[in-house]
């Protein structure tokens, strides 16, 4: 099993102390590679959020999804009716109903873009992940955290959390 | 509605608050269970007699070949659409109070159309064949299924809402599996582990899933409208009197909103008793979700009026005399009950102080949904009894078969959705920490403070 890095997590309480040490270590090389945890999806942090990983590009997968739905619910009536023409009060096999294909266009547009975006939430958000790290067991109750890889509780890194306001900074190994 | 409410719980107690009751529910429960399972009991034995014996057992004859069984299954889809429109349409309208009813209503949803479903196959008599009849395969002569026929279009807004609706429902519920993984050990957390996908909650997961949930909520958003539009095509593209009508589409979607809504209420304020769960669906919600049913029930009356309206104004002497005798006729009855528990009964909730009597609000619930069923039976029954030649006419009634299916039906709804209750969250905690008061230090975490 592979073996996880090493590093400290800070445990905090507050909302506000969380997004002014998400700001502050953002871009800091001190602190390559962290992590921040939530236990919700709080505006403030998805607005830091937003400017660390930029617009999610879940986007492109509802998009790609829903316009081969689109494709598919009038591509698969309209094949079926050539392989086989019903003909209705005599109407010229070739003329195709197209008004009741918007029906399956619109199903399928949205059923295919569900599945998509499914997708695209599941590998932009690198999931499924048998072999998570639990950074703490709190961040999915009440508390935030930060995971910093290779440093220990005694580095500068350990102290400046505690300053901005850290309930708890431990060693994880 | 302001948005403000006075809480005295805050985001700490979320979790121990909604876990905690799951394990140990209310003896309420184990009654409803067991009364659920009675019910399901004797759907399986109707639905048996009737594989076995034939649709003979069901009371279903010329000119009647719709019935109860459709008329169920309409009544569920129906039940079904307010659960995507509390997680999609007021997600999106950014409406807070969503977040402590969406997940009962989402589940909800789930099983409605789960048991919607079965219908088609139970009204078919020979279910064993019945799925190669809603799929577009070729038959034995290698004939494609007809595209233009509102049937087949309906099996796409089924299929395509089920789908669409357990996804956002499972979804929802990811967070909180992992919230359940780290309270366990051994063999549940694995599971659990599984379930949640390894979820861990950070903000690169949070950002993807935020963006992810706000497109399922947009393309849900037309679905809610365009289900319930197709199921009321498969009776206004007939040339049958009483259903070729093009107010049919609105009609219905508001009606199975209303329907929704009420079913919505009928079981949330059990279930909160249940799984003591008062602290977190507070009575501002339930109050919201009434006048959410009061709005959609004007709708409803103002469908019914236009619906008598046209009939009349349109000249057309059949149309009329549906309409007359829908009123009037063998199956006023029904009529009436249908617009005194869909029209007059919600009327109440003009009242602030009915509102806010959660006794009189499950009562009036109760009948709209009673009334709802009832709208389906009378639209169905009274146009297929009198069609345009005299000497097809007939009266139906259900049969004991149908009629037990029908308790059936109620008895596989609820079973589910007790076993759900009893094994998940029937609060989606992630999102009701949303809209608590937030944890900052400015404030400090306080017993009492405002959020949504």
């Amino acid at each position: 099993m592979k073996k996880q890095q090493p590093g400290i997590v800070a445990i905090f309480r507050y909302l506000d102390d969380i997004c002014h040490v998400t700001e502050s270590i953002r871009d800091s090389r001190d602190f390559r590679g962290h992590e921040i945890v939530s236990f919700t999806s709080y505006h403030e942090l998805m607005h830091l959020a937003e400017e660390r990983h930029g617009p999610s590009q879940v986007r492109w997968f509802t998009l790609v999804g829903a316009l081969s739905g689109v494709f598919t619910g009038f591509a698969m009536p309209l094949w079926m009716d050539y392989d086989w023409p019903i003909v209705v009060g005599g109407k010229t096999a070739g003329i195709y109903s197209v008004p009741a294909y918007f029906v399956f266009g619109f199903e399928l547009m949205v059923l295919f873009g569900a599945l998509a975006t499914i997708m695209g939430m599941l590998v932009m958000g690198r999931l499924p992940n048998p072999k998570a790290r639990i950074y703490d067991k709190r961040t999915t109750d009440d508390r935030f955290a930060v995971f910093v890889p290779g440093v220990s509780v005694e580095s500068e890194q350990a102290r400046l959390l505690k300053e901005k306001g850290a309930e708890e900074v431990y060693s994880t190994t | 509605m302001s948005d403000e409410i006075t809480w005295d719980k805050t985001v700490s107690d979320v979790n121990d608050g909604i876990l905690a009751p799951t394990g140990k529910p209310h003896p309420m429960y184990y009654g409803a269970l067991g009364l659920s399972l009675v019910c399901l009991l004797i759907g399986i034995v109707a639905w048996s007699l009737q594989i076995i014996y034939g649709m003979g057992l069901s009371g279903l004859n010329s000119p009647v070949y719709w019935g109860t069984y459709i008329t169920n299954f309409v009544f569920w889809v129906g039940i079904g659409h307010a659960g995507t429109l509390i997680s999609a349409i007021l997600f999106l309208f950014r409406a807070k109070w969503r977040n402590s009813v969406n997940r009962s209503a989402e589940a909800m949803t789930v099983f409605a159309v789960i048991t919607a479903g079965m219908f088609p196959l139970i009204h078919v008599g020979r279910v064993w064949v019945a799925a190669y009849w809603m799929v577009p395969l070729p038959n034995t002569n290698q004939l494609w299924v007809n595209f233009r026929s509102p049937l087949i279009w309906d099996v796409f807004a089924i299929s395509t809402y089920l789908t669409v609706s357990l996804l956002f429902w499972y979804m929802g519920l990811v967070p909180d599996i992992a919230s359940m993984r780290d309270r366990v050990r051994g063999f549940k957390r694995l599971v659990f582990g599984f379930m949640s996908f390894g979820w861990t909650g950070t903000l690169r997961q949070w950002h993807h899933y935020e963006a992810g949930y706000g497109f399922l909520a947009a393309l849900a958003t037309p679905l809610v409208l365009s289900v319930h539009s197709i199921v009321s095509w498969d009776f206004a593209m007939s040339v049958q009197p009483g259903w070729h009508t093009t107010i049919f589409p609105p009609y219905f979607v508001a009606g199975a909103i209303l329907s929704g809504c009420a079913m919505v209420y009928t079981l949330v304020l059990p279930f909160r008793t249940m799984f003591r769960l008062e602290g977190f669906i507070r009575k501002e919600h339930l109050e919201a979700l009434i006048k959410l049913t009061l709005l959609t029930s004007t709708i409803v009356f103002y469908a019914y009026g236009i619906e008598f309206f046209v009939a009349w104004y349109s000249g057309n002497e059949y149309e009329w005399a549906i309409f007359q005798k829908r009123a009037t006729g063998p199956y006023a009855f029904y009529f009436w009950v249908m617009v005194s528990c869909n029209c007059f009964f919600p009327l109440a909730f003009w009242s602030s102080k009915i509102r806010n009597n959660q006794v009189a609000c499950f009562i009036i619930c109760v009948l709209i949904n009673v009334g709802m069923w009832f709208e389906r039976y009378n639209i169905i029954i009274s146009s297929l009894v009198e069609d345009f030649v005299p000497g097809s006419w007939g009266h139906y009634e259900p049969s004991l078969t149908e009629l037990a299916i029908t308790i059936g039906s109620f008895g596989w709804f609820f079973t589910w959705l007790l076993i759900f209750c009893r094994f998940f969250p029937f609060v989606s905690m992630s999102e009701l920490k949303l809209i608590m008061p937030k944890p900052l230090r400015s404030s400090g975490v306080k017993r009492q403070g405002t959020g949504g």
